[in-house]
């Protein structure tokens, strides 16, 4: 009896093709991705059928918790000299001085502290709080933005309408406008530069709040974020 | 990884080259370049978000007789509400599955008499409808009343979206045009809409009634605050016909 020879192949399968594949759907994603940003609370927006897209550049976004919290984010341009890290850099350099003009408790911020809120892209805190809450860690931090019970968290905002005693947004809101990048100025006169963003179940008294602060900083061409939807629906 | 084969069937001459068959296994680069696009994918917004461009009166006093006035005839009010449960949550209509939001409407100034002297306002023009946008390619609910409001507009700018189509003329000069005629003031029957917002409307039913704005080109309305006649109104309407 002849013995029956089992051949043995060789079990490679030739990958060459599938990486190929995946480094193309690779390249295809890191071009035309634009990262997520770390928001505090994530909102739903309500949709519309505007095709109006936000600039990347230049804008302000308005972002209004459920519970009415607000929270503010900045961004510069795209080239070095007013990027976004200087834009708030100077920012909070300004809206602390103004602070200070109005409340007997001064506020004094460290170079480090300067540099720390350069780097956070959505801020939220009374300025009272800034320094302190400057110097946590980025997870503390991310946890005292995310708490909606805290009453340090969010823009302090109230319906004041004086503005030689301006509330807290009012103060941000000024120092965005009056910042030295001219960019900045010129979008938030053109509409552009803020965009209010708001869950879509807030009740709109809420909102409304902030839309008459902004109205009575004369702030009173903006963009409301929505998502996308067709004519039927 | 890498594998060498040398191919020795052994009926080579001497002195010829050696062939070398060379397998460089891809699976751990695979492996690699599927998790990158995993974390691009899960980290990555592809729909950029979209915005309502708005502009606001400010804040400043106004005197009266610098107001503009809208005429009575052309005047459409609309009073948004959402319908809450105790916590504050949106309820949801059972009959179309999308957030209770109740547009109460009427047309020129509120109607504020009571002459059965029941003690409630007999609202002969206050109605209420829903946003149901279009159904079977027909306009529904309050894009229905709106719509036929400014049909004169919607007439023009058809026969441009025509035009449009049949690629006649190009997309700038449509957007140009069509702005002309929304804000032609010879079309007579052009509506002015006040839009005001209850303390239960969500930011989603204000954000609708600005989109239907938009769907039906009426370019002069304005968002305004609720005052007493307008919850007088809502009340009293409720009081006689209750929601279900």
């Amino acid at each position: 009896m002849g013995k029956v020879k089992i051949k043995r192949k060789s079990t490679l399968i030739d990958m060459t093709a599938m990486s190929d594949v995946t480094v193309l759907l690779l390249t295809f994603f890191m071009l035309t991705s634009t990262f997520l940003q770390k928001e505090p609370v994530t909102v739903l927006t309500p949709s519309s059928v505007s095709e109006i897209k936000v600039p990347v550049t230049n804008t302000t976004t308005v972002l209004i918790s459920p519970e009415g919290k607000v929270f503010l984010s900045v961004s510069g341009d795209a080239d070095s000299t007013y990027s976004s890290e200087k834009v708030r850099a100077e920012l909070i350099r300004t809206a602390v001085s103004e602070y200070n003009k109005t409340h007997s408790k001064q506020v004094q911020l460290t170079q480090e502290q300067v540099n720390k809120f350069a780097k956070m892209n959505m801020f939220g805190v009374r300025i009272a709080d800034l320094p302190a809450f400057l110097d946590l860690p980025q997870i503390k931090q991310d946890e005292v933005l995310s708490d909606m019970n805290n009453p340090s968290t969010g823009i302090p905002i109230d319906e004041n309408k004086d503005l030689n005693k301006p509330n807290e947004f009012q103060i941000w809101m000024r120092a965005i406008y009056n910042s030295s990048n001219p960019n900045l100025e010129s979008s938030i006169k053109s509409g552009e530069g803020i965009a209010v963003k708001a869950d879509k179940d807030t009740p709109y008294t809420t909102v409304h709040n902030v839309l008459d602060n902004l109205q009575t900083l004369k702030m009173n061409k903006f963009s409301l974020l929505t998502a996308l939807k067709t004519e039927n629906d | 990884m890498a594998q060498i084969e040398q191919s020795d069937g052994g009926k080579k001459k001497k002195g010829a080259q050696k062939k070398m068959q060379i397998h460089v296994d891809f699976t751990p680069m695979v492996d690699m370049n599927m998790l990158l696009i995993t974390f691009f994918m899960l980290c990555t917004t592809m729909i950029k978000s979209q915005t309502l461009q708005i502009s606001l009166p400010s804040n400043e006093k106004v005197e009266q007789e610098q107001q503009n006035k809208a005429k009575e005839s052309q005047a459409v009010t609309l009073i948004l509400d959402t319908e809450r449960d105790q916590d504050g949550n949106v309820k949801f209509d059972p009959e179309t599955g999308k957030p209770a939001h109740f547009v109460y409407y009427y047309f020129g100034k509120p109607d504020v008499t009571d002459e059965n002297k029941d003690g409630l306002i007999d609202n002969s023009n206050l109605k209420v409808e829903k946003f149901i946008g279009n159904q079977n390619g027909e306009t529904q609910g309050i894009r229905k009343i709106l719509h036929d409001k400014n049909k004169t507009v919607l007439a023009k700018i058809a026969v441009l979206k025509e035009d449009w189509k049949n690629k006649k003329i190009t997309d700038e000069e449509y957007q140009a045009r069509a702005k002309e005629i929304r804000n032609d003031s010879l079309i007579a029957d052009r509506p002015v809409v006040i839009i005001k917002a209850g303390p239960n409307a969500s930011w989603e039913s204000l954000i609708s009634a600005l989109d239907e704005m938009q769907i039906n080109q009426i370019s002069r309305y304005q968002i305004d605050n609720i005052n007493a006649v307008d919850s007088a109104l809502i009340f009293d309407y409720l009081a006689k016909n209750p929601r279900k």
